[in-house]
């Protein structure tokens, strides 16, 4: 168990008024409260960051996103195509590109067959790219979705539509509405953690986990791989733990006398903070030490202590759901192939699809895997027609492809197909708004009554148009 | 907010004690026990039924609309959806009380509750009453409702008593007593000017017995230059304001004249109508001062998407979708932004009457012209002033001067190339995009790559060509006004390219030699600085004459800068080919514009681009025409048709071509050199021609539907315009004295920032789905107020901070508390934790350290270096950290990138700038802690706040203890309170005693340098005090309005 401090005993007086008062204002909710109905229309708006029961029995009941930045290039990765390959170098069908808009070329350039060799894998038989022979492992564990559409082709807009299902800035992120539904059942993290690794941080900035309109105790805190995990977690200067520890009990007993004379049960809650501030002091960097994970792990992932890297945000992102974080995401933001397809399509998956595998395969060693519901994904594909010469291609939202694990997905599922070209999708369709509406179901929302009102609308996160679960990848 | 809604109609009684009786016209009637249609029916209409039912053509249902009494009472089928007077005849109650799936209304797959069975009861008495219908109350516009009577009558100091009073009478509560008094000028100081007092600003209230003490400070805090800053910063959130564009590249931008303006605006009290109107259109007002169009970037906050592959079209469209919903939040206090996509299910506002709204908008240039400050502005008026004069000595020596200049002009002759404009294509990729102009140049917009080659091609029948002609023009819509892409409008054209192939036999090509390049303009030689260099901070080149464009080196290129003030004009290059470059039969010609000298990082303000550019040819050997296109075209005017101002820009070019003026022209030129560098600044500029708007289908820029005028929708107030309607009309319109919500949406906001919440508690929609009022009447009353004076927001706060609802005590029992947790009836003063910006201002006022300087170009505090790298920013960001006192100013002037906000501001709520707030979120959380506690600044206010109470000349650490923490909180400690703080200092003095603190580490500043020492006091000591006033500066208090 974690070490605990308790830096005083608290006043009886006050004990239940604020700790109400705490969960309703604060970052991180208490784990061993009972669990709360979730209301139709609104969380129970006492205690936002209580542990909260959904609409129905959930099938996950916590998200590990895995957000590759850039959109990685469906074609070299999941959706093989030979036929592309056949027409490597002629131009489109006029039909197919008709009306089309490009980010960056112009649509009608030749068509570039896939860069890498498939194979299949598994009992399933998936097949994938040679890049990824470790995810090859785990197939039977994935179900892999070949038809996602999404709204938007350039980076920032679309990344704000993958996280927030709308492309207007200002709305809840996924995992802002995730932690609202279900709270915390970490006592000393925040619910929501981010992390970021790659070339670049991700183009849709901290929008990708604000909070929008919800409470902001919802949106997600960033944390780092190195050094201070949160911001100002350290003390300053020649401030030892002593100090910090004698600072806060003083700092407590006088707001304690301070509540005692004006009755603001809202200076309990700052103590609390104080209190967890304190704690997280001594649990953040314990959680971060990944040292003391036996070297097979270590391996497992390719991570190593004390080297920020995609591998270690993936096993930090296993031992924080272990300590109760409702959603982790992390971003990275390296697969904006214009160029360099091959060099850097071989760098990413060297710098991934092993952490991917392992994460999988050590939440399931560790019987997380099916109460963890795992998302692999970019905010769009890429096309079918070359960008430059020979070695790029360009934004497509038309049709890509994200994988799902754990958390009540069935693996060993391919679902939906592209054209010849994987230009559009023809089978099986599935909007990224579909995609949300799974994601909520696995957590056992009614997507369509999950909602919050603002601005005189019930909004939700999967908008107005009809939406559906993708039952088809539902174990 | 439906849920509270309910349970208060639910909880509802009868009340004894009413407010004055009679008509319920203005705000409603929160107050009445009959029931109302609007407080009462509406909200539930309208939460249940409207979707379906509603003011929505496409999305009714059954043909059946509910929002008017009309269509509501309509025969249907020998009934009626609401038969007056006869609930068992109305379909409407049937359908809402039944039980059946198929028949109960909502339907249970809409998602929404059924009515309650007290519901269903109210809508019958409602029916039964006969089913009397009115509109929203904030669709009428405010009246001036009588004074009510109250109990409390000894506790009324202004009206605002009156009504509050009254109401707390009718919910069976008490006010409090008087806050004592140094609570209370700490809470008026951080109220009206955002800081906490001195002590001896405490100390002097304190002995200050006279009746008009109060009173005083009140009035010297609202002429303080702070009151501005505190109140500025909430208009900011409203106004979206931040330093940087947003999105992925989210490179800084030069705002902060609009931030000083709302700033400097408010200090003068400008009547908020007045304020709106130079907001939404101070360029179109006659005459506009700097300031009026400096005023317009209200509307420029939005957002800028400039990564690569954009349409900068459709990311204008959703900048001017952020404008329509920062208007409707932060000016009207209604939701527009539905009527983007789909008609308003709840409001009657179609999707037409959006776009109409839209249209008075939708005819401005994005323009970024410099502006200069108040000093600057002088500076540049005494230059001009000097040059005028030393022209008109000129004159006057040289009685004349008008024939000479007319002989200089017909000896000039007309220009004779005959050029022929090129209609060149992009052939590059896509990352910079260009717009064709009627003039045939192109206009550079979206991303702004660096280092890069511009390839156009364009193919011409002429059969010579021997010159090639690129003009560079300006435009509203570059920086500066151009002509470059640059932040102050340069360029640097590293070489001109071009290749010619046959049409007729693609085969024959020829790479064209050019021999000589001229060029209207070139400034001398110049080395490019900073940010115009490679990642290790060497220099891009030279740039300098056009011959530099030919020399084959991509580190020498033509530069145009004129240095301040002439910078940005129109400029010409002419290339001359050393043989024919034309093919018989067609020529295609392949163009490159390389661009290689900005600098390394294109997501940062670093390039030296194009901006607007036209290129032509001719079959002749030609120079460029030296005489400037401004100059050129008034010589083209008859001589006397031109006036005053022409004659003398025409004097102006020719003296510096006469010989003997040498002189005189070069004390002009050293005035120019002296000229000050002013600002770019985002603001409007209308176009001359004017955009068609169109409906847009579900908001999609590229759908449009039917072609839209501007007008306002019939639900509020009317519009009135001589002549097609303007943005000044519409701006005008906005704060017409009839407006239903304008003045109410300002008031309500106000209120909200000294008690926590609004009058109103969705300031961000006052329609028919926001919250109802707590005290409808109070909020008409000063609506109605704020007008009658002006519109000024000075007496509004007199009025509040006079009031003695806002004098009361904060202090509560649990018993109280569990009454009204949220002090929504206000039977006691107002508690909360400050905005952000406070926070950081309390804690570096109250140690000393603040600099109060107002105004001024945005400040960088320390932050962590790595928030500004990646991966954790998308692409590298300066951080150009302030050291010399400039890093301790107000937190309103910290530099905000909006995808990288300054982790302390945020922590504590404050917002990004991504869209409009008019209402912040507050949390209290951890991660609060650990920013108060540990972050570098904060930990050297702790450090100054120990020098502070260590130079004092005292009797000991009590007293000191005791100035320390009141310069936190105002009040003095208890003995209590005094125990704790000695306990700690002895402590920490034993712990360094005994060698187990290092005071050298503790004494560091937040940049790692040795702090400030006290002269007389040991480390040790100051140490020790820097500990126990790290305590002080955290304590709960100190970052709460008590």
């Amino acid at each position: 168990m974690r070490r605990r401090v308790h830096l005083e005993k608290a006043s009886k007086t006050f004990q239940d008024v604020s700790r109400r008062w705490f969960l309703q204002q604060c970052g991180i909710g208490l784990g061993a409260i009972a669990l709360h109905d979730l209301l139709p229309d609104s969380t129970n708006a006492a205690e936002p960051l209580a542990p909260k029961r959904p609409h129905f029995e959930p099938r996950a009941k916590r998200v590990i996103f895995l957000f590759m930045g850039g959109g990685p290039s469906h074609l070299e990765l999941f959706d093989y195509k030979p036929a592309l390959a056949k027409f490597d170098g002629q131009l489109p069908p006029a039909e197919l590109i008709r009306g089309y808009r490009a980010a960056f070329i112009n649509p009608n350039s030749k068509l570039l067959g896939p860069k890498f060799k498939f194979h299949r894998y598994g009992q399933c038989g998936a097949e994938l790219s040679e890049l990824l022979p470790n995810m090859g492992k785990v197939v039977d564990e994935i179900a892999i979705v070949k038809s996602m559409v999404t709204d938007a082709f350039n980076h920032a807009p679309a990344q704000i539509f993958m996280s927030t299902g709308t492309q207007q800035f200002g709305k809840p992120s996924l995992g802002a509405w995730v932690t609202y539904g279900l709270g915390s059942e970490a006592d000393d993290l925040p619910a929501f953690v981010v992390f970021s690794s790659g070339k670049k941080g991700p183009s849709g900035g901290n929008s990708n986990w604000g909070s929008g309109f919800l409470p902001t105790v919802y949106q997600g805190v960033t944390f780092r791989s190195t050094g201070d995990p949160v911001l100002y977690l350290s003390n300053p200067s020649g401030v030892d733990a002593k100090v910090q520890q004698e600072s806060l009990a003083a700092i407590n007993r006088l707001n304690r006398l301070h509540r005692d004379a004006v009755g603001d049960p809202e200076i309990d809650t700052r103590i609390r903070s104080f209190e967890m501030a304190f704690r997280m002091q001594t649990s953040a960097p314990e959680l971060m030490d990944i040292a003391q994970e036996p070297q097979h792990v270590l391996d497992l992932y390719g991570a190593e202590p004390g080297k920020p890297s995609f591998a270690t945000n993936c096993l930090l992102a296993r031992r924080l759901i272990e300590r109760g974080v409702r959603f982790v995401e992390l971003f990275h933001e390296s697969w904006d192939q214009h160029g360099g397809l091959v060099r850097d399509l071989k760098r990413n998956c060297l710098d991934t699809e092993k952490a991917c595998a392992a994460l999988i395969q050590d939440l399931k060693q560790r019987g997380m895997l099916e109460d963890t519901l795992v998302i692999w994904g970019g905010e769009f594909g890429r096309t079918p027609m070359v960008q430059g010469s020979t070695d790029g291609r360009d934004h497509h939202p038309n049709c890509f492809t994200m994988w799902l694990a754990g958390g009540g997905i069935r693996g060993g599922v391919t679902l939906g197909e592209s054209d010849d070209f994987g230009f559009n999708v023809v089978r099986d369709r599935v909007h990224v708004h579909d995609l949300h509406h799974t994601i909520l179901h696995l957590l056992g929302f009614d997507a369509r009554r999950f909602s919050f009102p603002f601005q005189g609308l019930d909004q939700r996160l999967i908008g107005v148009e009809p939406t559906r679960v993708v039952e088809e990848i539902l174990a | 907010m439906t849920k509270h809604r309910f349970s208060r109609l639910v909880g509802f009684r009868p009340v004894a004690l009413l407010l004055l009786s009679g008509s319920l016209a203005g705000a409603g009637d929160a107050d009445s026990p009959v029931i109302s249609f609007r407080r009462d029916v509406l909200p539930l209409l309208s939460e249940r039924c409207f979707a379906c039912h509603g003011p929505d053509d496409d999305s009714r249902e059954a043909d059946l609309r509910l929002d008017r009494r009309a269509d509501a009472t309509a025969p249907r089928d020998g009934t009626a959806a609401i038969v007056p007077g006869k609930p068992d005849q109305s379909e409407l109650l049937h359908r809402l009380a039944a039980s059946d799936p198929d028949v109960v209304m909502p339907p249970p797959d809409s998602g929404k509750k059924p009515l309650t069975p007290k519901q269903v009861t109210l809508i019958r008495q409602w029916i039964e009453q006969g089913a009397p219908w009115s509109r929203h109350w904030a669709y009428e516009p405010p009246r001036r409702p009588p004074l009510p009577t109250t109990g409390f009558r000894d506790r009324v100091q202004t009206p605002i008593d009156a009504f509050v009073l009254a109401r707390l009478e009718a919910e069976g509560l008490a006010p409090a007593s008087r806050a004592d008094r140094a609570t209370l000028i700490r809470r008026l100081y951080l109220d009206l000017i955002g800081l906490p007092p001195s002590v001896e600003e405490v100390d002097a209230f304190l002995s200050d017995t006279s009746s008009d003490a109060y009173a005083r400070v009140v009035d010297r805090l609202l002429d303080s230059p702070h009151y501005g800053e505190r109140w500025g910063r909430i208009w900011l959130d409203a106004a979206r304001y931040a330093d940087s564009d947003g999105f992925e590249k989210d490179k800084p931008r030069e705002v902060w004249f609009y931030r000083d303006w709302v700033i400097r605006s408010l200090n003068r009290d400008m009547p908020y109508d007045r304020f709106i109107i130079e907001q939404i259109a101070g360029d179109l007002l006659p005459n506009a001062t700097q300031d009026q169009i400096v005023a317009t970037g209200f509307l420029r906050n939005s957002m800028l998407n400039e990564e690569g592959g954009i349409d900068p079209e459709e990311f204008r469209m959703q900048a001017m979708f952020d404008r329509m919903d920062a208007i409707g939040k932060s000016v009207l206090g209604l939701t527009l932004q539905c009527g983007q996509c789909h008609h308003h299910k709840y409001e009657p506002f179609s999707q037409k009457d959006y776009y109409r709204l839209f249209a008075f908008l939708n005819n401005s240039h994005e323009a970024q012209p410099v502006v200069y400050t108040r000093e600057q502005q002088s500076e540049r008026r005494r230059i001009l002033n000097e040059i005028a004069r030393i022209e008109r000595e000129l004159q006057n020596r040289t009685p004349n001067w008008r024939q000479r200049m007319a002989e200089w002009e017909s000896a000039l002759g007309r220009q004779t190339v005959p050029w022929t404009v090129l209609e060149i294509s992009n052939a590059g990729d896509n990352n910079q995009r260009y717009y064709r102009q009627e003039d045939g140049s192109l206009l550079a917009q979206g991303y702004a790559p660096t280092r890069f080659d511009a390839t156009f091609t364009a193919t011409t029948n002429e059969s010579e060509i021997r010159s090639f002609r690129l003009e560079l023009f300006t435009d509203p819509n570059l920086p500066a006004g151009g002509p470059g892409r640059a932040v102050d409008g340069q360029i640097a054209l590293s070489e001109f390219e071009v290749t010619a192939t046959s049409v007729t036999d693609p085969s024959r090509k020829k790479v064209v030699k050019f021999v000589r390049a001229t060029a209207d303009y070139s400034n001398p030689p110049k080395q490019l600085k900073a940010p115009y260099t490679d990642a290790k901070g060497k220099s891009s080149g030279v740039i300098g004459p056009v011959e530099y464009a030919i020399d084959g080196k991509n580190d020498t290129g033509w530069g145009i800068d004129a240095g301040p003030g002439r910078r940005n004009q129109a400029r010409q290059a002419v290339f001359v080919a050393e043989e024919n470059a034309a093919f018989p039969g067609g020529t295609r010609l392949t163009i490159v514009l390389s661009q290689r000298q900005g600098g390394w990082n294109s997501d940062d303000n670093q390039n030296l681009n194009l901006g607007r550019f036209r290129i032509s040819v001719a079959p002749v050997e030609a120079d460029a025409d030296p005489i400037p296109r401004a100059i050129r075209s008034i010589l083209r005017i008859p001589p006397h048709e031109r006036s005053d101002e022409q004659i003398a820009k025409v004097f102006s070019y020719w003296r510096t071509t006469v010989k003997e003026w040498e002189e005189a022209n070069r004390r002009i030129e050293r005035l120019w050199s002296r000229h000050p560098e002013g600002t770019t600044q985002f603001t409007l500029q209308e176009r001359t021609t004017p955009r068609q708007t169109f409906v847009l289908e579900r908001g999609d820029f590229l759908k449009p539907l039917d072609p839209v005028t501007p007008g306002t929708p019939d639900f509020l107030h009317a519009f009135d315009a001589d002549g097609p309607p303007t943005r000044l009309d519409f701006a005008r319109w906005l704060v017409a004295r009839d407006s239903p919500t304008t003045a109410r949406s300002i008031v309500n906001r106000i209120w909200q920032a000294y008690f926590g919440r609004g009058l109103v508690e969705t300031p961000e929609d006052l329609g028919t789905t926001g919250s109802p009022p707590s005290h409808p009447r109070l909020l008409d009353w000063l609506a109605v107020e704020l007008m009658d004076h002006g519109w000024r927001w000075k007496p509004i706060h007199r009025l509040i901070v006079m009031s003695s609802v806002y004098q009361q005590s904060s202090h509560v029992s649990p018993a109280a508390f569990q009454r009204d947790p949220d002090n929504r009836w206000l039977a006691r003063g107002p508690r909360f934790r400050v905005d952000a910006e406070i926070v950081h201002d309390i804690l570096l006022a109250a140690s000393g350290l603040l600099n109060r300087k107002v105004g001024g170009r945005s400040v960088y505090p320390p932050a962590p270096e790595f928030l500004f790298q990646r991966p954790a920013s998308y692409g590298p960001k300066t951080w150009a950290y302030d050291r010399d006192g400039e890093q301790y100013r107000r937190a309103i002037y910290t530099f905000r990138f909006r995808s990288v906000p300054h982790p302390p501001l945020q922590a504590f709520d404050a917002p990004s700038g991504e869209y409009s707030t008019v209402k912040r979120p507050r949390t209290n959380t951890p991660l609060q802690a650990l920013v108060t506690l540990n972050e570098p600044l904060f930990f050297e206010c702790a450090q100054a706040l120990a020098r502070q109470s260590l130079v004092r000349p005292s009797k000991g650490d009590r007293e000191r203890l005791t100035y320390a923490f009141r310069c936190c909180v105002a009040r003095r400690p208890t003995e209590d309170e005094l125990r704790v703080l000695q306990e700690l200092l002895q402590t920490q003095r034993r712990r360094i005693q005994g060698k187990q603190l290092d005071p050298q580490a503790i004494l560091m500043d937040a940049y790692g340098r040795p702090a400030e020492r006290v002269a007389g006091v040991d480390d040790g000591e100051l140490a020790a005090w820097t500990l126990v006033c790290r305590v002080l500066l955290n304590l709960d208090e100190t970052i709460t309005k008590e």
